[in-house]
């Protein structure tokens, strides 16, 4: 298991937002979450990813737990070992979060030189190779504001692989582009997940999740309402909710 | 007394002028910031009181903190007063204009998209590094021409040091108008700020050119 | 006949206008005169301590005002900015324990008889042990901005200036004795007068017995107010010939010695 996460609850103020929620990842698995907004989809990534906090359950990643929970509180190891899990996975923004003061290449090789403090030469030479499989080999002296959204979604894909992350989340990646430009992004993830890559991918592009996902998770309301295999769920819903979703997505 | 001596005789206290100028910015920019640091501190106390003195610093004239700062200890204390008055005038500028930076930081360093920290975070930058490497560069872009603003305006603030006799170039500008009984020597003084303007706007221009590589 | 008439209708009606005119000239307002003084300037002029504007040249220009019927009115001029004060007509005059200058003649404004002879001083503290102007050699000395006395320290008196570490130029007077006080300087170069009053009010100060230049004060009227200066010096004589303006002089005893007008 990659990452394991075991009755996930998370509350904002009286807001219930996760309510109870276990999910694991297998190694090579690919995930795609789906549910209407509001749902908690995009929750449960940032609380598997530490970027908030939950109220209890536990995270798991590598079978090595960074939240536990005691007498119903959720406590997380301490920030240095915190910070060493990190490596374990990344995160792909919506908005692609991509350092404006940086070069394309800085923005990949930035972190692995600083925070892993891996020699420059060979992060850069990875780094190259990764542009150059994103499609994007003439880009690495370009600023991100000179990219249109869709190359710089693939930047910020090449980014959170230089770190080399067992498992790599994708929230709502294609959500900010324009409808012509989410094709190359979607692209880029399929071939990934051809790669064998780990990933959890929370999206409204219902054929692509049915097309790339070896499980798909449908939530509604804070709970994982149903899941399986995507030809199950997108075929033959058995959930009544699942079924109106999915209808109302095609319409 | 001809314009020529006017000018040589005022432009002996422009030294004392670019003294007030430069040692004012020395300290207040990274005062500024520490100030800024603590006002957006997540303890209410502390932010609550760093904002009640900003306030104070903002709300009353410069020249009256001028005169508070060099006074005050003899009227309040007993204690001497500087006689070299550039200390009390750096102390009073300095404090002052770093609670405007303060301000202009914190304008600054919350106008930074969330999702920077975020990402920063985790790709496992430090909180310092994050701060330093991602932040701080973004932030100085954004707020460049605001702080143009405030390095313009303290050129000008400077003739205020004139209130505890510090004799920079306005107080002699000042000076030679009373024996003289002419208004030339404000002409020659408002020139000479002018000028010294015209470089500050040229040199922050240059500086802001250099950061215009991305938006 | 008919041209007659109408030679004497015009007439009526051109002495009746006239007439009107002639009848109007007395109701026009009381002329207002407004006094221009440095309000921290005393005892010459100041505000007292119900905050109303007193003072010798104050309460003489208030009873010369009502010797001539004026209204009498106050302006606080910014001292060092008088005379562009004076010609803005923000006030008619300045008067206010102020120091004839060449300059001021030579830049044509119209200068009342002195009234005053004035004698600057050096002021010091008790306990510095200073005795003469040698002493302060390599010293520090303050002068208000705009003095007599900081002219004089640029112009007659500039060798003796020369002999101090520096002069320091405050813009007011309570500026240079906070100075002194606070051991910043070690002399405040002023009048005699305003140097005798904060020595009497103030414990622990001392005047060095040696007078550094005499000046004399007048009344400064801008140019082509001639017929001004000459009314308000008039009015001031008939109060010295009353007795008014000793009676008012006794008030101020710190410079009843140096008023030019009672030794005569």
């Amino acid at each position: 298991m990659i990452l394991e996460m075991n009755n996930i609850k998370k509350s904002f103020g009286s807001l219930e937002v996760l309510k109870d929620i276990s999910l694991s990842v297998d190694k090579g698995e690919v995930v795609s979450i789906i549910g209407p907004s509001g749902s908690g989809k995009s929750t449960l990534l940032r609380c598997a990813t530490f970027l908030e906090t939950i109220d209890s359950g536990e995270v798991l990643y590598l079978g090595k737990a960074a939240v536990t929970t005691q007498d119903g509180k959720a406590e997380y190891v301490a920030p240095a070992e915190l910070r060493k899990m990190r490596s374990c996975y990344g995160l792909v923004f919506q908005q692609f979060n991509l350092f404006p003061h940086y070069t394309v290449l800085k923005n990949i090789i930035d972190a692995p030189i600083n925070v892993h403090k891996r020699p420059k030469a060979e992060v850069i030479a990875e780094a190259k190779a990764l542009l150059e499989k994103m499609g994007l080999g003439d880009k690495a002296d370009a600023y991100p504001c000179q990219l249109s959204g869709g190359q710089q979604q693939r930047v910020a894909i090449a980014r959170a692989l230089a770190m080399k992350p067992d498992i790599l989340f994708f929230d709502e990646p294609t959500s900010a582009l324009d409808p012509e430009l989410t094709g190359e992004v979607l692209k880029v993830i399929k071939q990934l997940a051809e790669d064998n890559m780990t990933m959890v991918v929370v999206t409204h592009e219902m054929p692509f999740a049915r097309a790339v996902s070896d499980r798909v998770i449908f939530m509604a309301e804070g709970v994982i309402v149903e899941q399986g295999h995507p030809e199950e769920v997108f075929g033959n819903p058995k959930e009544e909710r699942t079924r109106q979703f999915l209808q109302n997505y095609q319409n | 007394m001809t314009l020529m001596t006017m000018i040589i005789k005022m432009s002996e206290g422009l030294g004392k002028t670019c003294a007030i100028f430069f040692l004012t910015l020395l300290f207040s920019l990274p005062l500024g910031m520490i100030v800024a640091l603590l006002r957006m501190s997540k303890n209410r106390i502390i932010s609550n009181i760093v904002r009640f003195f900003i306030s104070i610093l903002r709300g009353t004239p410069l020249m009256l903190q001028l005169l508070a700062v060099t006074y005050g200890p003899y009227y309040l204390f007993g204690l001497s007063v500087s006689r070299n008055k550039l200390i009390p005038v750096v102390v009073a500028f300095a404090i002052n204009y770093a609670a405007y930076f303060a301000e202009i930081y914190r304008g600054g360093i919350e106008s930074i998209p969330i999702g920077q920290y975020e990402a920063a975070t985790v790709l496992g930058y430090s909180k310092f590094q994050t701060f330093f490497k991602i932040i701080l560069p973004q932030v100085v872009k954004r707020i460049l021409p605001s702080v143009t603003n405030e390095v313009i305006t303290l050129v000008k603030d400077t003739s205020i040091a004139f209130t505890v006799s510090y004799q920079e170039m306005f107080t002699i500008g000042k000076q030679i108008a009373n024996s003289q009984t002419s208004f030339t020597p404000f002409v020659v003084a408002g020139v000479f700020y002018f000028i010294f303007n015209a470089v500050v706007d040229f040199v922050m221009g240059k500086f802001e050119k250099r950061l215009d590589y991305y938006r | 006949m008919k041209k007659i008439i109408a030679i004497a209708l015009a007439l009526i009606l051109m002495l009746s206008l006239c007439a009107c005119g002639a009848k109007e000239a007395p109701a026009a307002e009381t002329k207002t005169f407004i006094m221009g003084i440095d309000a921290e300037y005393p005892p010459f002029s100041y505000i007292d301590d119900e905050g109303n504007y007193g003072g010798f040249d104050v309460e003489i220009c208030r009873a010369a005002c009502e010797k001539l019927g004026w209204n009498f009115e106050v302006f606080g001029v910014n001292w060092d900015e008088k005379l562009v004060q004076l010609d803005a007509m923000e006030c008619d005059c300045i008067w206010s324990g102020m120091t004839i200058l060449d300059s001021m003649k030579e830049a044509g404004y119209v200068l009342s008889a002195p009234y005053y002879d004035s004698t600057q001083v050096l002021l010091v503290k008790a306990d510095s042990g200073y005795t003469s102007s040698a002493d302060l050699a390599g010293k520090l000395v303050a002068v208000q901005l705009g003095t007599s006395g900081e002219s004089l320290l640029n112009g007659d008196l500039a060798d003796l200036a020369a002999t101090f570490e520096d002069v320091i130029t405050c813009d007011s007077f309570l500026k240079c004795f906070t100075e002194l006080d606070g051991n910043a300087v070690d002399a405040v170069f002023v009048d005699l007068p305003v140097a005798t009053s904060y020595a009497a009010e103030n414990e622990g100060f001392v005047i060095i017995n040696e007078n550094l230049g005499a000046e004399q004060y007048g009344i400064a009227f801008r140019s082509g107010d001639a017929e001004l200066c000459a009314a308000m010096e008039g009015a001031v004589a008939e109060l010295v010939a009353d007795g008014t303006y000793a009676k008012i002089a006794e008030n101020y005893p710190d410079i009843i010695n140096n008023l030019i007008f009672l030794g005569q």
